[in-house]
Order: structure tokens, then sequence, then C-alpha cells
């Protein structure tokens, strides 16, 4: 049996009971460790679990996923991931190959940034489509996370953004010679995101096309959802570009354009400036 | 004897108008250095009794010992023009001045060192094109000359080594004169062909009636025009020199007892070349070496000849040699025929401006380029590096086209791959000292204005190779020069002493430095490799490495030739790679080039920076592509230039744009490590036909893009029945009748294919020219002389590339060798990867 577990969001005992015992019992225990990072590291999971936990990073994943299933037909091996198991789609992949050779597959569900950032007072069944925001480059700078967020807002939803991580990532000419040497891990921070949404907004602005965002939409900075040093802001996006969070992960709402009442009332609490968060009418 | 000085100079250098920048170029052994010299000793460097006998431009030993150039020499020579002779000149001109700088540069003849010509042609605007008059046109003289012309530079002819013709060959005055017909013919069916109809230098034909072409003998020290013969006989026809340089040349016949001149040869007219010029110059020839030393002495003093006693003392081949010395000197021929003919930079510089910069046409240094304006930006294009006699260190020489260089000022320098507003590849220096360079002298000069050459001290640690030098910061590039021929043989390089590796390092840095062309590599498999363009330019690259680069004892391989690899059919199914995630799938075809766009894509006939819509014009009339799917062409591989490219077939895919860097990042990688043996693709059609992404930009960015072209790229290939192609020189064989059978014995063996020959007009000589690969080359010029009894001459360039036939699957067959060679040596996996490897199913 391949089991795929969610740790939740914030620390070690963020994980439930049902998958708590699975992994005690388990054969092999995996790690991913490379769509999210958890608050603690990998010597804090093995200490409460009482056992030895194998770092899964990208290349073993996508590159290697037999070496994972290896036995599972017999034995019980888990797959732990943080926040919730398919938070991110990046592993249906590796369930469908399971199930391609016969494993049964079962899924522990956890919390996830996706529901936990209820917390900052937007009501969830008010969120549009959520998007990635990407780390630009020089010649690389999509553009398609801005696209996604101006429907939700001409739908009047908000929107969740996940800000990019890197880790264990090659440069391009590593990559090319085949040298397995990373970059240095980087984590999108809220005022990097704001920015180049700003970026974007001021593009769309000297191209003269309408804009159902600027500099002055609402928005919500929130980081290490779950764990006890969480933080939350809101503000303008302008505000956002120079909001101090501290360390990663940062997520951010772009908030609809048309807040419930209750939805103010709860910003307010995080605002430095609670009279933009009644935005004008455009 | 040095005739001016620094000062002089300098000051000259502020006349723009009245500066020549010139080069040499010519066929191997033609003579070029030999005439350089007597130019050379005519502006006083070097006493004019020496001229002929030191090559004061070859400034190396092994150039002296084996007496061809191999580097290119810059020297700077004053001359005055005659006051009567300045109307000559119909480009605008200094008032009132009525000496010239010229600053000529000597370049090798050799093919292998072509790049060299390439850089010497860059920074001058007209060139003085030496033939042998008794060879003809030969392959190397088509290259350079092809070369000048593409990048606008003006010619003049010189026919060289006359003294051959009337001494050794002793033609008949008329056949010398259809000789000479023929060699100006030749030469103007490759300018008509290379060059611009209606382009804007204008009529570059040569033509001797106009002074466009100079006859004599380097070696000896004389020359003339036909406007020297004019002078003579100007007073005594009553007519003007110009109109009578007309009468001296093709179908102009003069009848001394009527005294007329008509088209039509008669019974008591001759031709007026030979009557006037080639009848007095057989007798001075006959009379000096034959007569009594009296009789050819009055023939002398009739002409108006002045000899010293000295000079009279000489007998034969001595007095011969003096008194064509005396008559015609080499000197005032040539360097009128220069100042009178060729541009000057503020002429040149108009129509060279838009061959010259990447920017756009109207910005500032563009202006200033087009102005040759001294108070403008700087614009300084360094096309080559000249070792200094401290080891290690080099003088970046190169052509000021605007603004003034002057030693303390603080410039930007840019090597080939800046872009503008991006800091790769710049560096903002202050310029150590700036030099003038003078054969084997150099100079310190304070600052030197635009239209002039000069070197910089210092820059050598910033520019690898070539680079642009600039005041302007939203400057872009000065373009980067294009080479006739390409490094396709390599050797692998090794110290003898393993200790010796960081020497072997820094002297293979020198090296590249020291040479436009050649390329040193570090493979895979940590083996160190020097590319060059032919065994030649390898031999002397190696042995300037061992002795003045590295200074250590070397191994070295046997020369290994690079090979191109292709396609040969349309993939046979659409191939299917998925990224590492899964989410992501690219559809691709490949598919091969028709014959020629690759040459063209060479060529810069078809490029990157083109206009889509003209580039698609230009595609679907000359290869029958479809316009809608060429407008689309995402790039240019490998190094986003070379002869493959990759077509955007799909329709209506949302977000494809985001992943176009990548899946171009990608193919980049693959063209330039082909599947079969990693080496360049060539010719190289990709078909990007569908993708699939996923809905989010993070889980479709170059991680995971990049490496999944670079494996639907090679399933495209390996489904398109691949192949490879080998380079192939074009080899021309001069030799006597006799020796033609062991010549085409010698070429069965090495599978060359002869496809012309024929005898040189006028002589016993016979010209073959064949395909040979250059595979087989190596050994070629000794075995060729082994079968001759030395008597058959080789010259080698590199002319296209060849599908080597056979199966690479088949081990045996002759790409299968290769390929496994190449996979062994680049320490890769024994066989072709199966397809497997790349292509993933549904």
């Amino acid at each position: 049996m391949l089991y795929f577990i969610g740790l939740g969001l914030g620390d070690a005992e963020d994980i439930t009971l049902k998958g708590l015992k699975i992994v005690k019992n388990a054969s092999r225990v995996y790690l991913e460790a490379y769509t999210s990072i958890l608050g603690v590291g990998k010597d804090a999971l093995e200490e409460l679990y009482g056992r030895e936990v194998i770092l899964a990073d990208r290349d073993l994943v996508e590159q290697e996923s037999e070496e994972i299933m290896e036995g599972a037909l017999s034995e019980d091996i888990a797959f732990l991931v943080v926040g919730d198991p398919f938070g991110a789609t990046t592993h249906t992949d590796l369930l469908l190959r399971a199930k391609e050779r016969g494993i049964d597959v079962k899924v522990i569900h956890n919390a996830s940034i996706m529901n936990a950032i209820g917390c900052c007072g937007l009501q969830l069944y008010n969120f549009g489509e959520t998007v990635s925001i990407v780390f630009w480059t020089d010649s690389w700078q999509p553009e398609s996370f801005y696209d996604k967020i101006a429907k939700n807002r001409q739908n009047d939803m908000h929107t969740l953004c996940l800000l990019d991580i890197k880790v264990k990532e090659q440069s391009i000419e590593n990559l090319m010679k085949g040298r397995k040497i990373y970059e240095p891990p980087r984590y999108m921070t809220v005022n990097q995101a704001a920015e180049q949404l700003m970026q974007v907004v001021q593009r769309k602005r000297e191209q003269k096309l309408p804009l159902d965002m600027d500099e002055s939409t609402v928005c919500v900075g929130v980081a290490r959802v779950g764990s006890d040093d969480q933080a939350i802001k809101a503000g303008t996006l302008e505000e956002m570009t120079a909001v101090d969070l501290g360390g990663p992960l940062h997520s951010m709402v772009i908030a609809a354009k048309t807040l419930h009442p209750l939805e103010i009332d709860m910003l307010e609490c995080f605002a430095n400036d609670p009279s933009v968060l009644k935005e004008k009418p455009t | 004897m040095v005739n001016f000085t620094v000062d002089e100079i300098r000051e000259h250098m502020d006349k723009k108008k009245n500066i020549r920048n010139m080069s040499v170029i010519a066929h191997v052994d033609h003579g070029k250095s030999t005439l350089t010299d007597s130019l050379v000793s005519k502006a006083g460097i070097i006493a004019s009794a020496k001229a002929g006998e030191t090559r004061f431009t070859d400034t190396r030993k092994d150039e002296q010992e084996r007496c061809i150039t191999i580097k290119s020499t810059a020297i700077s020579l004053f001359y005055e023009l005659p006051e009567k002779d300045l109307c000559h000149i119909t480009q605008p001109r200094e008032e009132g001045c009525a000496s010239f700088l010229i600053n000529l540069i000597d370049s090798p003849g050799h093919v292998d060192f072509s790049s060299e010509v390439t850089a010497a042609l860059r920074v001058t605007d007209g060139a003085l094109v030496v033939v042998d008059c008794a060879s003809g046109v030969c392959v190397q003289t088509e290259t350079v000359l092809r070369q000048a012309i593409a990048e606008r530079i003006r010619p003049v002819l010189f026919m060289n080594k006359f003294d051959k013709a009337l001494g050794t060959l002793k033609l008949s005055s008329e056949d010398l004169y259809q000789t000479f017909c023929r060699i100006v013919e030749n030469v103007n069916v490759i300018i008509a062909t290379y060059g611009e109809d209606g382009g804007p230098m204008g009529e570059i034909m040569v033509d001797p009636a106009k002074g466009t072409v100079g006859f004599g003998s380097g070696l000896h020290g004389w020359a003339f025009t036909l406007k020297q013969f004019a002078e003579i006989y100007a007073t005594r026809f009553q007519i003007e020199e110009r109109k009578l340089m007309k009468r001296l040349w093709g179908d102009q016949f003069y009848d001394g007892k009527a005294k007329k001149w008509s088209k039509e040869k008669t019974k008591t007219s001759q031709r007026g070349f030979v009557q006037f010029i080639l009848d007095p110059i057989y007798k001075v020839f006959e009379y000096t070496m034959n007569k009594p030393k009296e009789e050819a002495l009055a023939l002398v003093e009739k002409l108006g000849i002045k000899l010293t006693n000295e000079d009279k003392e000489n007998y034969e081949k001595q007095l011969m040699k003096v008194v064509f010395r005396k008559w015609l000197p080499a000197g005032d021929a040539l360097l009128q025929m220069i100042t009178i003919h060729l541009p000057s930079p503020v002429t040149a510089q108009k129509y060279r401006m838009e061959m010259l910069y990447e920017g756009p046409h109207d910005d500032e240094a563009a202006v200033a380029i087009k102005n040759c304006d001294s108070k403008g930006p700087l614009m300084m294009y360094v096309s080559k590096m000249v070792p200094t006699s401290d080891k290690g260190r080099f003088y970046a020489f190169g052509r000021v086209f605007a603004g003034t260089v002057a030693t303390g000022q603080k410039a930007r320098i840019m090597g080939p791959k800046y872009v503008p507003g991006k800091k790769e590849d710049l560096f903002v220096k202050s310029i150590q000292r700036t030099i003038l360079m003078m054969g084997r002298y150099i100079e310190s000069i304070d600052d030197v204005p635009c239209g002039n050459v000069c070197g910089l001290v210092g820059a050598d640690q910033y520019i690898l190779k070539t680079g642009t030098i600039t005041t302007l910061e939203t400057a872009h590039n000065l373009k980067v020069m294009k080479f006739s021929v390409s490094p396709v043989v390599r050797v692998a390089v090794e110290c003898k002493h393993p200790s010796d590796l960081p020497k072997l390092v820094e002297g293979l840095k020198r090296l590249s430095k020291s040479d436009p062309l050649v390329q040193c590599s570090i493979e895979e498999s940590g083996e160190h490799i020097v590319a060059g363009a032919g065994e030649l330019h390898l031999e002397i690259c190696l042995k300037d490495l061992e002795e003045d680069h590295a200074c250590i004892p070397l191994k070295i391989s046997e020369p290994v030739v690079s090979y191109r690899e292709t396609v040969s059919e349309e993939s046979s199914i659409t191939c299917l790679s998925k990224s590492p995630n899964k989410h992501n799938r690219l559809f691709f075809r490949a598919v091969p080039m028709p014959d020629g766009l690759a040459e063209d894509i060479d060529s810069g006939e078809v490029n990157t920076k083109q206009d889509g819509k003209e580039r698609a014009r230009y595609l679907a009339e000359k290869y029958g592509y479809d316009p809608n799917e060429t407008r689309k062409i995402w790039c240019f591989g490998p190094e986003g230039t070379g002869p493959n490219i990759v077509v955007d077939c799909t329709k209506g895919v949302q977000y494809l744009n985001e992943i176009k860097d990548s899946v171009v990042a990608g193919f980049q990688w693959a063209s330039k490590e082909g599947v079969l043996c990693e080496e360049n693709l060539r010719g190289c059609r990709y078909n990007v036909l569908d993708v699939e992404l996923h809905a989010d930009a993070i889980h479709r960015g170059g991680g995971q893009i990049i490496p999944t072209t670079r494996r639907v790229l090679y399933a495209a290939s390996l489904t398109a029945s691949p192949k490879l192609m080998e380079p192939v020189y074009l080899v021309e064989i001069q030799c006597p009748e006799a020796a033609i059978g062991g010549v085409y014995s010698v070429l069965n063996k090495k599978r060359g294919v002869v496809f012309e020959e024929n005898q040189v007009v006028g002589t016993p000589m016979f010209q073959i020219k064949a395909h040979l690969p250059v595979n087989e080359s190596f050994g070629f010029t000794s075995t060729l002389r082994a079968n001759t009894g030395g008597q058959a001459f080789p010259q080698c360039v590199f002319d296209h590339w060849q599908q080597l036939p056979g199966d690479p699957y088949e081990p045996t067959s002759r790409p299968g060798v290769v390929i496994a060679a190449a996979r062994k040596r680049k320490g890769l996996k024994e066989g072709i990867p199966p397809l497997e490897n790349f292509y993933d199913k549904l």
C-alpha cells in the first residue's frame, strides 16, 4: 500500500493521528521536500516519529519514482507531503503510476494553505482560481497569473496567489552540462510578488489596456500560516511591496472588488491604515 | 631614413579626407609582402635599396623562414601627391593639402589564414588586390575579393611579377596584353557577381583606362599605371592625360604613318597599349639584358632616365633592375593609384555604416560613424589582438570609426555578446595607452581621431578576440566579423608533464586571443581541443602554443575533423515527450531543410535579426515555405545563429509564449550536441506541432521544459533518418601536364572528385579543381608532392558540408565508425541512444 500523508502547515505535530500511526508502521517513509517546506527540519520529524525519514527531492519523485514504489505491493510505504497531498497537482502523476502497477493507494488529508487562508478573514466561498506567481528572470517574465487574477476580479472573487519556491534548482548552464550543482534555495516574498504585479499593471497601463486591478487594490499578505509565529498584513498592493512579514513561506491574496462587511471587519485587524480597505468603485 | 615623425602623423590624422585605410590582399605567393615593401621604401622607413629583399611586414621568424605571411601587419605611410595630380581625385579632399596619410595592412595569402584577411578588411576602406600575372586569378584571390566586396571595400588591381612574364615566359607583347585583359575580366566577373548593382559605392569594377589597374614587379621595385605613360605621351600627342589613357587600353589602334587612332586594326596600325607601353618596356628589357652596355645606356638616356655613376657599374640583370626602378618607381605609381582611387574614411563611412553598425541607423553613434565625426561619441572596433614583447599581453588593434580615442579616457569595452541595456560582456575601464603600430615598431600617441587605425594597451584584459569600444552608453555593438573559413580541423593537446597543466590552460587562453579564428575548448572528457581552419593553420597555432604561449612540451593527438549531424527525411511519427512532472507535453517533428537554406543562414542571407515578414517572403519564394509558418520562426541554433530552426506550427495554444524561451534554450542545447555523437546539427527544421501545458506557470518553468525540449528534439531526429555530414575542401592544384596522372591517382585514393581541369592560358601549367573531404586532407600536400615529383601545389579552402553516405546504425559503415570513435573520445555511452530514451508514450 502507498500512503500519501498530509503533514499540515505548521510543525511536526500537525500530522493527524491516523497519519502518525501509518508512519510508525510503514517500512519506508519519504518526505517530499520541494513543493513546500515545513517550519521544522527533517530531524524534528524523525524524533517525533521515532524512525528514519528519507528525503525525496524533485529528481527522485519525478524521475526515479520506481525507487519509491519498490515493494509497495506487499509493504506499506508512506509518502509525506507538507500541507495536503493534493494541495499542489504535482503528485497526481505518482498516484497514477502507482495505480498503473496495481499498487493500492490511500490518501490521508490535512490542512493546506488552500483552506487555511481563511484565517485572513476573507471567506473561502468567495475565492476564484488559485495562481502561482513565479520568479521572473531577465528573459522569462510570464504574466499569465495576472490574467487569472483579472478574471477572478471580474467575477468579484478573491485570488489566492502561491509564491514561487526554488529548492534544488539547477542553473540552465548546469542543467545542460548535466552537473548536479544546485542554486541556493529561494523563496518569493510578498514584497517581490507585489513588485512583479505592479510591473504588470504598469505594462498594461502603458499598452492602454483596461485594468482590473491597480496599485490601490486590497491585498493580504500572509506568512508561515499555521505556525506559532504566523503573520498577516492587509493593505493596498503598493503597501504590500514594503510590508515585512519575516521568513518564508509567504502567500498573498488579491481581494475581490466588493468585500462583505464582516470581511472588512476582519481585515481591519491586520491593516495599518483601515481606510484603504474601502476600495473606490472603478 | 625616417621621413615622418609621430607628431607629423598625429597632425595629419585630423585631415580625414586625406587619409586612406587600405589592405593588400591576394592569393598566396602572388607577392603582396614584397610589393608592400616597395611602398614602405617609398615612405622611407627602410632604405630604398633594401626594398624587395627584406620583407618588412613579415615580423615573425617563421614568416621570414617560410616566406609566407601569417599575421597581418599594419604600417602608416606618408605620401605627397604632385600638385598637378590632385585634380584626378573625384572625392572630397582637404583644401590646400597634397599630402596623404596611408594606413596599410599587409595580410596573409594562404587560405588557412583568411581570418586575418577578414580582420584586415574590417578596418580598411580600400583594397589593393595583387594578382600574379603569370598564374592569374586563383581561388584565394576570389575568396578575399568576395569578402572585400561584401564589406564594401573598394578594390584596385595590381598585376605583379611582370618581370617573370618578360624573362621566363617570354610572351609576345600581344599575348601579354591578352593575358592582362583576361585577368582584368576575371576580376571584374567576381566583382559583378558579388557586388550590389547600383549599390552606394557606385562603379567598383577595375579599368586600366581609368587608372585603377597597376602593372609591374614588386620584386624589382617598379610599377606603372596607364596614367604614368599618358603623362609621358601627353605633350607629344597634345591630348589631355585622361583622354589619352582611354587610348592606351582596349581595341584602340594607332597608325603611325597616318597619325590616326582607330577602333579597327589595320596593316599599319598597332594596339595603343602594345605600341606605347609594352614595346618600350620590351626594348629596355632587351637592351639592358642582352645588348652591349653602351647601347643600353644610350637608350636609357634617350628615355630620360637619370642613372648615377654607381648605377652604371651594374650589368645585365642588376642593370635592368636599376633602370626599371629609376624609370618607373613602384612607390610613386602605387601610391598615386591608392590616393587617387581608394576612398577616404569620410567617403567610405557614409556607405559602410549600415554594414558596420548593429543598432538603429539613425542613433547618435550611427550618425557619428556616417559623418566620420571626431567630435561625436567614440566608436572603435577592435579587430584583432597583436602579441606584445611582454609575454601573454596583447595590443588591441582596431579602427576608430567615430569620436577620438585617447590615453586615460574612460570607455565602455563591449564584447560580441553585449546587449544594450544589459551588463553581460561589458567593462567600463580607462584606456591605458593608445599607440601607433608600424610593422615591427610601435610608437606612443596621445589620442587618435576617427578614420584611423591604432592599437590600445591594456584592453586585452577585457576583450577576448574582438570588441567594440565606445563612450556612448546607448551604443550598440559594431557588427561581429563573419569569417569565410571555419575551424573544421581539431586536435587534442596534452602536456607531457601533468604538473604543467596550469601553464597549458593559460597558454590556450593566450592562443585563443592571438588568432581571430582558432577555437580552444574543453571536452566533457577533460581533453583540451584546439580547432583551426586547416593543417597549416593548426601547425602554426600549435607551434605558437608550445613555444610562445605555454612554453611547455606538448603531446598532440592526430587531427580530427568536426562533423555535423542532420536529418534526411521527415520524422516518421509525431514525437511526444513529457516533462519530468508529466504535466507538460511537447509534440515535435523534424524535417530536413531544402538544399541551400543552411548555406543562406551561414552567409547571413537569412538571419535572426531580419524583419519577420521579409524573411518569410524570402523563404516562401526561394524554398516554398508556408509564410504563415515561417513568420513564426522561434530561433536559429546553435549559438542563436546556426543553420537549424524551430518553427511554431501550433494553432491557438494558450500561454505558448511563456514556454518559448525554455524551448529555445533546450533547442540551443540539442542543436549544439546532437543525438548521434554530440556534434553540432546542420540543416534541420523542427516543427512544434502541439503542446499541452499545466495551467499554472510554476509548473511549466525552465526546469520542466528545457530538458523536455531536448528529449523531444532527439526523438524527432532519431525518427527522421539521421545522417552525418562531413566538411569538404575545394582544392586547386597547379601542375605541369606530366604530373596530372599523379594528381589524379592521389585524389582517387583520397575520395577526391575532380570537377574542372584546364590549361592556364599562355603557360604550360594545368589547373585542376576538385572536392576533397577534409578528413582525407591530412598529409595530402606531402603525398601529392611525393607522387608528382614535387611539381604539384595544392591550395585547400573549406567549401561545403556534404552528407557522409552510409547508415549511421551500421557499425562498419563510414558514419558508424565516425560516431563510435567520437562517442568514445567524448566519454559517451557506446552506441546511438535508443528512441525509448526520449520518446514518451501517451
